[in-house]
């Protein structure tokens, strides 16, 4: 089922919480909200829910207006930040509420239920622990646990609140390959909230990028990091470094250093335009070929890790992060205090002022 | 507008659970007590004064006041001490101390009267001791203040545990690490931060003896001028049907209760902000 | 040697010896008095004493307010808590407070306002005496009288706890397709249970146990509008020490499983607040 989000605001108080938002989320993909913390994700997912109610705009769930439909009414699995697990209830009794709480009508008969929980569990892999209590889990148990019992009512959309929000590193990636699979398996049309780029990157198909209450990019997660739309997608996806220079006739000068802009980039000329080079697409050589690279000093050096990193400062006290590889650092031999040039790789300009 | 939601919430039953919550307020509490100010407003000013302050209302509140204040600086004290040894160590008894604490928030007052009557007594087990010695306790102003040392018991106690648990030890540990011996560390570091709790049960103390009744009536002897309290005057008048008498001097004792109200949900902010 | 974060050996000792004499002499004492008194002339006379057919239709009256007033303070204190901690709205310490003013006002002060309100010398008491309906110095003006003084002990009980607790659980179990009252009773009414017993618990102490309100609006008429704690006066003022001992043991006996029961569901909590946090 696909959803439809047209011209939602809403405002908390003084607060602005979403401004005029529309979306479309095709049906059967796995979409990430992705944003800062205050960027208006999770309440675009509670109205979406029907746990919040919008001050203006609309929710469609398959072109049939949602606004006055219920929360309980509206079908949706919706799996909380930190779970809210019934606490005085087993993980089985958690599981079986959707199907318990069914009008006498429609409810499944006991052995329906049964199997119906049983199933659930086996797939969410807790089948050994139906009879526990979500304060005998570990962290990763209870999410998947909320999890199941958002399944067990069939709901036509799955909508995920920080999913692993709470959960440490390791765990957090298990899960994560576990939800892509889950969601391959199923097909339901699914929304998840991250801070995470990483997370929304790898396990979406669709990444939403959100800042303050406005939606910024969406895309494929190939087309929102290699494609940014605006300066905040590119901050917000990956480490980046900002250089302040000025635009004339399709060349921008910084400092004593003049670099070619790239075809098709902003070509009119400006006093303010701001160049940002995310960190690996930096390479650093000890001669200048006296056109587009920049003299810097090397003022520390990390080698832990898959790749190498370095912090350089620029004639201006601009500081300058550099990735390189192993293998090059070993063949540059690179020392620190030493004077080398930096020299883009590839670079995008934005004109409007942006602060990191 | 006040007493209406802030955001739509999807959440049932605002509407009739705050609407039983304000009509059975209001019915229960706020109308008849707004009775009283309003008919006392009725009253001239000169003759609620004459009524207000007469001889015997100013010797009834001097005891209630002074008792009351006694009594809750004795369980300031003491309930410092019991707390602090509550929290602290550890001893044989120690759990069925803790619950007794809460014995006169339980305890009928009528039943704390009769029996603290019955001890303090001339031929109580403590009258006895005390009587050598020409100290009356019972049917004396040192009756009314034992019972509302009694009746104030808890409340500096169980406010102060809570606060005396969250003290974190490593900051007595970095205080002796920096020199203070034992003494020092708990004047200066530990009792500030106990400052404010260790007031807010003592107003609490203060005004629960402020009001209470029946725990009194039977030690005090009720002397008009010497050992009649404040609640009991209201309750004589009553008997009399000076109505208008009881009604001023319950709303003296009133405007006392609600300013110390005040003070105490101030203090408790103070608190409050202190831990956090 | 002493740990640098306690005191010396002597000085605890001290300091317990005490606080165990402060509260031997407030506490233990009273208590013992009370039991003591009640048996002084042996268990015949403890027995009948309570047998007394006055003194036991002050039982009665006392089970018949308490039967009246817990309930309803009871569905108060819940409603009260939902409104207050499951929703935001403006004026919420205002109804924290308005709420909290029984405690404040001299249970002396709490009985005479209903005298004032509904006594013979009023407009209301007046249409009321046409009307022949009796509410003060009869039974419903003990029962609004004891409904005033205990009207904020629920309440008071589970709001820091459902504050605590948060609406997550309820939104869950509304996206779950849960009704309003499927998700009170489902949800909301087993995460509170044991601090609604306690605030139930202590409404009832107080309830049996109080003096000041109900003598005023009572009328002390024996055996129709004497609750126990007035029982135990009358006795008392009538020198009939031992009757009076033996009713104050039955109260102070309720006293006992009231802070028994306070044990109990601090020790419930504890136990669940361990096995969530230990997990």
């Amino acid at each position: 089922m696909s959803i439809e989000v047209q011209n939602i605001t809403k405002i908390f108080g003084d607060f602005t919480a979403l401004k005029d938002v529309s979306l479309h989320i095709p049906a059967g993909e796995l979409t990430a909200l992705l944003g800062p913390s205050g960027s208006g994700k999770t309440t675009l997912l509670r109205i979406i829910s029907g746990l919040e109610v919008p001050d203006a705009g609309t929710v469609f769930f398959h072109g049939e207006d949602m606004n006055g439909t219920h929360a309980r009414d509206r079908k949706v699995g919706f799996v909380f930040q930190h779970y809210a697990l019934f606490r005085h209830m087993s993980v089985y009794d958690n599981v079986a509420f959707g199907l318990e709480v069914l009008p006498r009508k429609v409810k499944p008969r006991k052995k329906e239920i049964r199997e119906k929980v049983h199933q659930l569990l086996s797939l969410v892999q807790l089948d050994r622990l139906g009879g526990r209590f979500p304060s005998q889990l570990s962290g990763g148990q209870r999410q998947r646990v909320a999890l199941a019992r958002a399944l067990a009512v069939e709901p036509k959309v799955l909508l995920l609140d920080e999913p692993f929000g709470s959960l440490d590193a390791r765990v957090r990636r298990e899960l994560r390959h576990w939800l892509r699979k889950l969601h391959d398996e199923i097909h339901v049309t699914s929304v998840f909230v991250t801070h995470d780029q990483e997370e929304a990157l790898e396990v979406a198909d669709r990444v939403v990028v959100m800042n303050e209450g406005r939606i910024e990019q969406v895309g494929t997660p190939d087309d929102v990091y290699h494609h940014p739309a605006t300066p905040f997608v590119y901050n917000f996806l990956g480490n980046v470094n900002l250089f302040h220079a000025r635009v004339e006739g399709g060349k921008a000068y910084f400092g004593d250093a003049v670099f070619d802009l790239p075809q098709g980039q902003m070509q009119h000329d400006t006093s303010s335009a701001m160049i940002y080079v995310r960190p690996h697409l930096l390479d650093i050589t000890r001669e200048s070929s006296g056109k587009n690279d920049l003299k810097a000093r090397i003022i520390y050096i990390n080698m832990a890790g898959p790749v190498v990193k370095i912090e350089l400062l620029s004639a201006r006290r601009d500081s300058i992060q550099v990735e390189i590889s192993q293998e090059h650092f070993e063949r540059l031999r690179l020392k620190k205090h030493e004077e080398v040039y930096v020299r883009p790789k590839e670079l995008k300009v934005f004109t409007q002022d942006y602060s990191i | 507008m006040i007493f209406v939601p802030k955001q739509k919430s999807i959440l049932p039953g605002f509407g009739l659970s705050m609407g039983f919550t304000l009509a059975y307020l209001g019915l229960l509490v706020l109308i008849p007590l707004s009775m009283l100010f309003l008919r006392s407003a009725s009253l001239s000013w000169s003759d609620f004064w004459a009524t207000a302050f007469s001889s015997r209302t100013l010797a009834a509140y001097k005891l209630s006041f002074g008792a009351s204040l006694l009594g809750a600086s004795i369980n300031a004290v003491f309930g410092f001490l019991v707390a602090w040894v509550l929290v602290r160590y550890e001893f044989p008894g120690k759990r069925m101390m803790d619950a007794l604490v809460d014995m006169p928030f339980a305890l009928p007052t009528a039943v704390a009267g009769i029996a603290l009557t019955a001890i303090y007594s001339q031929n109580g087990w403590m009258g006895k001791l005390l009587a050598p010695f020409g100290i009356q306790a019972a049917f004396s102003p040192l009756g009314v203040v034992i019972a509302l040392t009694f009746v104030g018991l808890p409340f500096v106690v169980r406010t102060l545990e809570p606060v005396l648990q969250e003290i974190d030890k490593e900051v007595e540990e970095v205080a002796a690490s920096l020199g203070a011996n034992r003494l020092q560390t708990f004047l200066k570091v530990i009792f500030p931060a106990l400052g404010p709790a260790l007031l807010t049960g003592f107003s609490l103390a203060f005004a629960r003896a402020l009001g209470e009744y029946g725990s009194v009536v039977f030690i005090s002897g009720n002397m008009p001028f010497k050992t009649e309290i404040v609640p009991l005057l209201i309750m004589t008048k009553l008997e009399q049907y000076d109505y208008t008498g009881a009604r001023v001097i319950a709303v003296v004792m009133l405007v006392a209760s609600f300013s110390l109200l005040l003070v105490i949900n101030l203090l408790q902010a103070w608190t409050r902000r202190g831990q956090s | 040697m002493t740990k640098s974060t306690t005191e010396p050996i002597w000085i605890r000792c001290a300091l317990i010896g005490t606080a165990i004499f402060f509260l031997a002499l407030f506490l233990f004492m009273p208590m013992a008095a009370v039991f003591i008194g009640a048996l002084k002339k042996g268990l015949v006379v403890f027995l009948q004493s309570l047998i007394e057919p006055d003194t036991l239709a002050s039982v009665r009256l006392t089970l018949l307010v308490a039967a009246i007033t817990v309930p309803l303070n009871t569905v108060f204190g819940v409603a009260a808590a939902w409104a207050i901690t499951k929703f935001n709205f403006r004026g919420k310490h205002v109804l924290l407070t308005l709420i909290d003013i029984p405690f404040t006002v001299s249970p002396v002060i709490s009985g005479m306002i209903f005298v004032l309100l509904f006594g013979a010398q009023s407009a209301l008491g007046a249409w009321l005496i046409a009307c022949d309906i009796k509410i003060i110095f009869a039974v419903p003006g003990i029962v609004i009288a004891t409904m005033f003084v205990t009207f904020p002990f629920v309440a008071r009980e589970l709001i820091p706890l459902m504050q605590s607790q948060g609406i997550e659980e309820e939104e869950a179990s509304l996206t779950l397709g849960a009704g309003a009252w499927q998700t009170f009773f489902r949800v909301t009414l087993p995460n509170i249970k044991w601090s609604l017993l306690y605030g139930v618990v202590l409404t009832n102490a107080r309830a049996m146990g109080e003096f000041g309100a109900v003598s005023v609006v009572s009328g002390h008429i024996r055996g129709a509008t004497n609750t126990m704690p007035l029982q135990v006066e009358i006795l008392y003022n009538e020198y009939n020490f031992a009757a009076a001992f033996a009713v104050s043991s039955i109260l102070t006996m309720l006293a006992l499983v009231t802070l028994a029961a306070k044990r109990f569901i601090e020790w419930k909590s504890v136990v669940n607040c361990h096995s969530r946090s230990s997990s």
